[in-house]
């Protein structure tokens, strides 16, 4: 239900009410995903074969090229980090463009979800930073010049907190807006005016997905490489 | 890859949208520090105009970090990480 607007109808809601339960509806939403991606984990990897087709194929296109991706701008050592990002692109892409089928609402569009994924991505680029580097990891935090260390340590300090914070403001804005768009336009002018902004945020919500996962790589980048 | 003919412009705008919310989202979290600090140990003032500052500068650091990494995509020499070692 973007920003308490009527929206005309969603299934979770009816679920809710059948069952008698007082689950989130977001929660409801990312459970959806999370079976939508399961059921296409568990069809592909049910017959594997080596000359890929239908299902088996697309998901090879996206694996196979966000894995290059990295690897091009991380550098070999970016294999080890790939599977958590690639799972953050392919869930995050599902969740959003959930939010476009009619009845379902996108769980981005809440901002508990994006908060405990962009925790998530905070708390394992330090834990890799540490384990790639032991105690020198500190050794990040402290800038190019020696003299200015104690004010860059507070500066790096906060820059870095801000990090998930930023993550998490800049999915959950752009996907709620489109949420709150998509509802106003069909107030206005049901179906005529919302299929031409159908096609645009199907593409805004790749992005957004694309930037997430750019983001996480490249700060996963910032903590596997050598301070400077 | 699936947007392969525009990836450059599709970097490009993911680079972009980082910047404004970095800049904001840094003065906020020195802004909260200093705020809680002033709470836990009674100094009114003092430790948020401080981190206020702080974050400010964090936020324009992230900026020309922003910059410097566009810029040196656009000469074409991003360094690249090898972990073998």
């Amino acid at each position: 239900m973007a920003a308490g607007l009527p929206h005309p109808l969603i299934f979770m809601t009816e679920l809710n009410n059948a069952l008698g339960t007082h689950i989130p509806i977001h929660v409801w939403y990312t459970w959806v995903a999370m079976l939508i991606l399961f059921t296409i984990g568990f069809l592909v990897s049910r017959k594997l074969s080596l000359v890929p087709g239908g299902l088996q194929n697309l998901v090879e296109i996206i694996v196979g090229g966000l894995e290059d991706f990295v690897v091009a701008n991380i550098g070999e050592g970016g294999r080890t980090v790939f599977p958590f990002m690639c799972t953050l692109f392919v869930y995050i892409l599902v969740m959003n463009l959930l939010g476009l089928v009619p009845g379902c609402d996108a769980p981005t569009a809440n901002i508990n979800t994006n908060a405990a994924m962009a925790v998530c991505t905070f708390l394992y680029y330090n834990y890799i930073g540490i384990k790639q580097h032991g105690a020198g990891y500190i050794k990040h935090f402290f800038g190019p010049v020696p003299a200015l260390a104690p004010l860059m340590f507070i500066i790096e300090i906060v820059s870095h907190i801000s990090r998930p914070l930023s993550l998490t403001l800049r999915l959950f804005g752009n996907i709620r807006g489109e949420e709150i768009v998509l509802v106003l336009l069909f107030m206005l002018a049901p179906v005529f005016s919302t299929l031409p902004m159908y096609f645009l945020f199907m593409l805004a919500k790749v992005i957004q997905a694309f930037i997430f996962f750019m983001l996480t790589m490249i700060y996963l980048k910032g903590s596997l490489e050598h301070a400077h | 890859m699936f947007f392969k003919g525009n990836k450059e412009a599709i970097d490009l705008l993911g680079n972009a949208a980082t910047i404004g919310t970095h800049l904001v989202c840094s003065t906020f979290v020195g802004m909260a520090i200093g705020w809680y600090l002033d709470k836990w140990l009674g100094t009114k003032p003092w430790f948020l105009l401080i981190f206020l500052l702080v974050g400010i500068g964090a936020g324009f650091k992230n900026v020309f970090d922003e910059v410097q990494k566009i810029q040196r995509k656009d000469q074409g020499k991003g360094p690249g990480v090898n972990n073998d070692d």
